[in-house]
């Protein structure tokens, strides 16, 4: 405390006096809190919940980087310290209708358990900043607070489900969603005072599905199958089925809407749920109400209206929301701080793949028989690592080298790499692993999303 | 029942082997199922048999006697369906009326699947007919309604109150229930001799003395509940009614409403745009206009204060009144549910009929089981009852102020403290231990919420504050950590309990932790992902990891993983210093906090020696891949499993998938 700078920065932080928040029974408190700030929020008295998340009474609840709500079914009293980027309270919220979606999927959850059908497959969709996200995290709570065990599904590579951005990663919840952070954290080599989850990742390496639709599809194909197959093989899992969120870019039209055809018939999605836009529902009615999943039932499409307190989020913020992500992925977050790693390996130790940017030039240019010929080796190319690579993150997949290409697109995430530094003369890299011990001997992909994290390894 | 025994000897024997079945054997019953299906010829004896024993069995072992049941008609069918589904609603109730509160919920499951044609088989007809189980299924709905009652019936028996109101006094009649039956006698299927039966006069005159033997399926008098039972009230047998005179029964039903539609309009006014307060209320106002305007027949009135009754009565089903078990089983020679109302066939004006059925009223019951703070109380009220109901405050004013009692306590009015300014006739309401329905394990009470939200943009937009409450007050046992709820059932106390443990043991492990440091798992690949179990009850195997999920995975590796087999470190010395037969290097002692003491990690103890398990593995290997050399051995890289295992298996699986 001696420290001049320390004991500034900390007198500051505590000269705010705190903040009392009284929520009337329905409404919600939204609040920014920016990078670099942060807030501590205490339920002094009633109920309130974070996208469907209880808070616990008199228990600190630290935010940072956040926007959120908290919303109070009965009525409450929050206490805050720090100070918000924004904040008030609303009263108008779409929770009622969101909260009367999970109890339409516990009643067909119901029904289908007395009837040995499937629980509800549920998919999201809704444009850019429609809440989608949040609705997904919801429904996933509630879900768990009813004692079920939903797997929650992110297909949307622009950010992370426990894991970084870039991925798709799907994780059965059956306990508490950490409240503070986001998703969560997936498992360490340690506790964590929120139960970590599981998550099965794939690796994109791209923000938008639509450039690549080619890797895409496959990719989401074969998560599917995963989580087909969990459900198939989970009790707890079956009995609840599935929520999917999905990136708001595949809702603006004709190449989008393909790739929810393959969604709603890779994971046989039975309810489609339209957030926030009218066209987009009166598009997803055309294309699928009535029409049967691949076990019969009849796919519904319902709409939802957008939460008043869903923001835009800009270019920049989302940029530190990623960054933040990939940081976690190695420092772990406030609560548990993790040490990554820091290790050389030589060029010869890693084999690193990258999409092949000509795969969508080569199907125009090439005429349709050798197009499955030509087109099969050319998923990847092998790069050598270059400078380029400096600040790239990899993903290391659970496929060998010398796998054939398919598998290795395929293949599950073993993990990231982020390339520190890249020695061409002495032909090593500094690498950052999450942890110590040798690098899986494994292929790597080299993926032009998340963009590199300058600052990472001091 | 006076049968004449064709196959004594095949009865005789089937009953010795009945009396052997004291615990729930699936090996016992299956065999008495294989009895009963290789005598069909005798299943009338047998059938008698078995429903003999299950009627004169201790309560702890009617279960399983009603499992073979169960098994023998599922199992064998005709002719057994027929001669057990002639006394069932006896024989079913007689149990049900006697067992605990737990032996109970088993019971619904079984009465549920009863409904159903038998899983597997062709057939499409339910295991009985819907007839039979639906007489058992209103019977035990009664119940639950009548618990709610009681108090209302303690109240007629303050007999102050009653003159001082004007009323009539209903003529106790007491004769035979004050007969203690014992639970085991054989009056379940001997009731009362008639003229015992409460036949007092009535002023409508409307009613019939019932048969003693009814007709089951036919008998239905549709009011025949002139008076309640007035010395057992909480024993009042399923369907029972609790209705008084009909005039009486209109007033204060009259009352009741009034009072509901007051406050209603109170909540209104303050929520004005909400939509259910309005259909509420219009429904309500609906009912008093008919009410005011109409001569109602008796049974219409009662059909109404079913109504309201199953709005109070709904939310917590007074199913599992374990005191019960003193109850003389004499319930069942009445109650055979009054399956005229729900079924409609009592005449009903048209209006009223639409009313009853329309949607406005299960709004409004859908209302009446909106959240409320659970009442604490569960047991208490319901032994206060019955050891002497005179203890009860002769506070009443009848029915009326039991509905409202009720109606409080579910949360469809206000606390106690309004009671008094808003009812019209001013009476002091009663204590809460009495106005308090007996609580259900909120287990119980949640697939008794009514969840009538479908899948349509419209039905979402409802608010529907009841449904909310599954997820706060059903669940009242908030873990003050984290915020996770648990229901106030034994069973939820004990997830608490492991949660609890689980927050302490992290907690504990955090500030080790902090000195040892930790990094990110590897992620699992897609076999071990769909094969793992998140463990949502933390349970103590999870000590291991802090994470349910990791547990499970870490446990289900160390099957795979020779690295993470390990054993106690020997405690002989001669033993503890020899090194590994394969390696020649001595094995480490770590602490570990799964087993809470010093073991040797990856070992394997084969006859008198120990082997590293991973040595021992690799010698043993077919010549696959060999596994990652790791040289921190507490790396989680070499707690997985060597990287070809298990790869080709999932490939399979996948290649599979897609060919399908």
């Amino acid at each position: 405390m001696s420290l001049p700078g320390l004991e500034l920065s900390a007198s500051v932080e505590t000269n705010i006096e705190p903040t009392v928040q009284d929520l009337k029974e329905g409404s919600e408190w939204r609040f920014e809190v920016a990078f670099g700030h942060q807030i501590e929020v205490k339920l002094l008295s009633g109920n309130a919940e974070l996208f469907g998340t209880e808070l616990a009474q008199k228990q600190p609840y630290t935010f940072t980087g956040t926007k959120a709500a908290i919303y109070t079914w009965h009525g409450c009293q929050l206490e805050v310290h720090g100070e918000c980027q924004s904040e008030y309270i609303a009263e108008e919220t779409p929770m009622i209708s969101y909260a009367n979606l999970h109890f339409a999927l516990e009643k067909s959850r119901e029904e289908a358990s007395t009837t040995a059908r499937d629980a509800p497959r549920v998919l999201i969709v809704g444009p850019e900043n429609a809440g989608k996200t949040s609705l997904v995290k919801l429904l996933t709570a509630y879900a768990t607070r009813s004692g079920r065990q939903p797997i929650a599904i992110n297909l949307d590579t622009k950010e992370g489900m426990l894991s970084i951005p870039g991925t798709m990663s799907a994780a059965a919840f059956s306990s508490i969603i950490d409240v503070e952070d986001g998703w969560g954290s997936s498992p360490t080599t340690g506790p964590s005072p929120v139960p970590v989850k599981l998550p099965l990742v794939y690796f994109l390496g791209l923000a938008n599905p639509e450039d690549k639709t080619s890797v895409y599809k496959p990719i989401m194909t074969r998560l599917a199958l995963s989580v087909l197959n969990r459900l198939q093989d989970d009790g707890e899992s079956r009995g609840t089925g599935c929520i999917i969120d999905t990136p708001g870019v595949i809702s603006q039209g004709k190449g989008g809407y393909e790739i929810i055809q393959h969604i709603v018939s890779d994971f046989s999605v039975s309810v489609i749920v339209v957030l926030g836009s009218e066209r987009l529902y009166s598009d997803m009615v055309r294309r699928f109400n009535g029409q049967r999943t691949s076990v019969g039932e009849t796919i519904a499409v319902i709409k939802l209206d957008k939460s008043g307190g869903c923001v835009d989020r800009d270019e920049a913020y989302l940029q530190q929301v990623r960054q933040a992500q990939i940081r976690e992925y190695f420092f772990g977050d406030a609560k548990s701080t993790l040490s990554p790693h820091t290790q050389q390996v030589d060029f010869t130790a890693v084999s690193i793949y990258r999409w092949a940017d000509s795969s969508v030039d080569l199907t125009s240019l090439l005429p349709g028989d050798a197009v499955e010929e030509n087109l099969a080796p050319s998923i990847f190319d092998k790069e050598e690592p270059s400078p380029q690579m400096q600040n790239a993150i990899l993903a290391i997949v659970h496929a060998d080298p010398s796998d054939p290409q398919e598998t290795i697109r395929d293949a599950s995430v073993i993990g990231f790499i982020y390339v520190a530094e890249v020695d061409e003369k002495r032909r090593k890299l500094k690498i950052l692993a999450p942890l110590s011990g040798r690098l899986p001997n494994k292929a790597m992909i080299w993926g032009s999303w998340p963009e590199g994290v300058t600052d990472m390894v001091g | 029942m006076s049968v004449g025994l064709p196959s004594d000897e095949v009865a005789e024997d089937y009953k010795n082997s009945l009396e052997d079945l004291t615990a729930n054997s699936r090996y016992e019953i299956s065999n008495l199922t294989v009895i009963a299906r290789e005598n069909t010829e005798h299943a009338m004896a047998i059938s008698r048999v078995l429903e003999n024993h299950i009627k004169n069995v201790p309560p702890d072992r009617k279960l399983p006697a009603l499992y073979v049941l169960d098994s023998v008609v599922k199992n064998v069918g005709t002719p057994y369906t027929i001669f057990l589904g002639r006394n069932l609603f006896y024989t079913f109730m007689g149990a049900y009326s006697l067992v605990n509160q737990q032996t109970r919920r088993k019971l619904d499951e079984m009465l549920k699947t009863w409904k159903e044609p038998v899983p597997g088989s062709q057939e499409t007809n339910p295991v009985f007919p819907h007839d039979t189980t639906r007489q058992i299924e209103t019977a035990l709905l009664k119940a639950r309604t009548t618990a709610l009652q009681l108090q209302q019936q303690n109240q007629f028996r303050a007999p102050q109150e009653l003159t001082a109101r004007g009323r009539p006094i209903p003529t106790p009649n007491t004769q035979w229930r004050n007969t203690p039956t014992p639970p085991q006698a054989n009056s379940l299927y001997y009731p009362p001799p008639p003229q015992s039966y409460p036949q007092r006069s009535v002023p409508n005159g409307n009613f019939q003395s019932p048969p003693p033997f009814p007709p089951i399926s036919q008998y239905a008098p549709p009011h025949d509940h002139p008076q309640p039972y007035h010395q057992q009230p909480y024993q009042q047998p399923p369907g029972y009614s609790q209705y008084s005179l009909p005039s009486q029964n209109l007033d204060s039903l009259k009352r009741d409403i009034a009072d509901l539609v007051g406050k209603t309009k109170q909540e209104f006014a303050s929520i004005p745009y909400n939509d259910t307060l309005r259909i509420r209320l219009q429904a309500l106002l609906d009912l008093q206009n008919i009410l005011s305007t109409q001569q109602l027949p008796p049974h219409e009135i009662q059909a109404i204060r079913d109504q309201v009754a199953q709005l109070s009565g709904n939310p917590h089903p007074p199913s599992v009144p374990p005191p019960y078990v003193a109850t003389p089983p004499v319930p069942q020679q009445q109650p055979p549910p009054r399956s005229s109302q729900p079924q409609g066939s009592t005449p009903q004006p048209g209006d009223l009929q639409a009313l009853l059925s329309s949607r406005n009223l299960a709004d409004i019951i859908a209302k009446a089981q909106r959240s409320t703070p659970t009442p604490p109380a569960t047991q208490a009220p319901r032994s206060q009852s019955q050891q002497g109901p005179t203890s009860y405050p002769p506070v009443s004013s009848g029915p009326g102020t039991d509905l409202m009692a009720m109606l409080r306590a579910k949360g469809l009015l206000p606390p106690n403290s309004n009671t008094p300014t808003n009812g019209p006739l001013g009476f002091a309401s009663p204590p809460s231990a009495t106005n308090t329905p007996p609580i259900l394990p909120a287990s119980l009470a949640r697939p008794a919420l009514i969840n009538d939200v479908d899948l349509t943009s419209t039905s979402l937009k409802i608010p529907r504050p009841h449904l909310i409450f599954t997820l706060y007050e059903a669940r009242p046992n908030q873990c003050s950590t984290c915020g996770r709820r648990f229901f106030a059932t034994k069973e939820g106390r004990e997830m608490k309990a492991c949660h609890l443990d689980w927050h302490f043991r992290t907690n504990r492990r955090l500030v080790d932790s902090a000195k040892r440091g930790q990094s990110r798992s590897w992620y699992v690949d897609e076999l071990e992902w769909i094969k793992s179990r998140d463990n949502p009850g933390d349970a103590p195997l999870t000590d291991a990891s802090s994470a349910a999920a990791k547990a499970t995975l870490a446990a289900s590796l160390a099957a795979a993983d020779p690295k993470k087999r390990h054993i106690p470190a020997p405690s002989d010395p001669a033993l503890a210093n020899q090194p590994c037969p394969i390696c020649q290097e001595k094995f480490a002692t770590v602490w570990n906090d799964e087993e809470q003491e010093f073991v040797w990690m990856d070992a394997i103890k084969l006859g008198n020696r120990v082997y590293h398990a991973s040595c021992h593995a690799e010698i043993k290997k077919d010549g696959g891949t060999t596994p990652l050399r790791i040289n921190t051995p507490d790396s989680v890289l070499g707690k997985r499993k060597s990287p070809s295992a298990g790869f080709s298996e999932i490939n399979s699986i996948y290649a599979k998938a897609v060919k399908t």
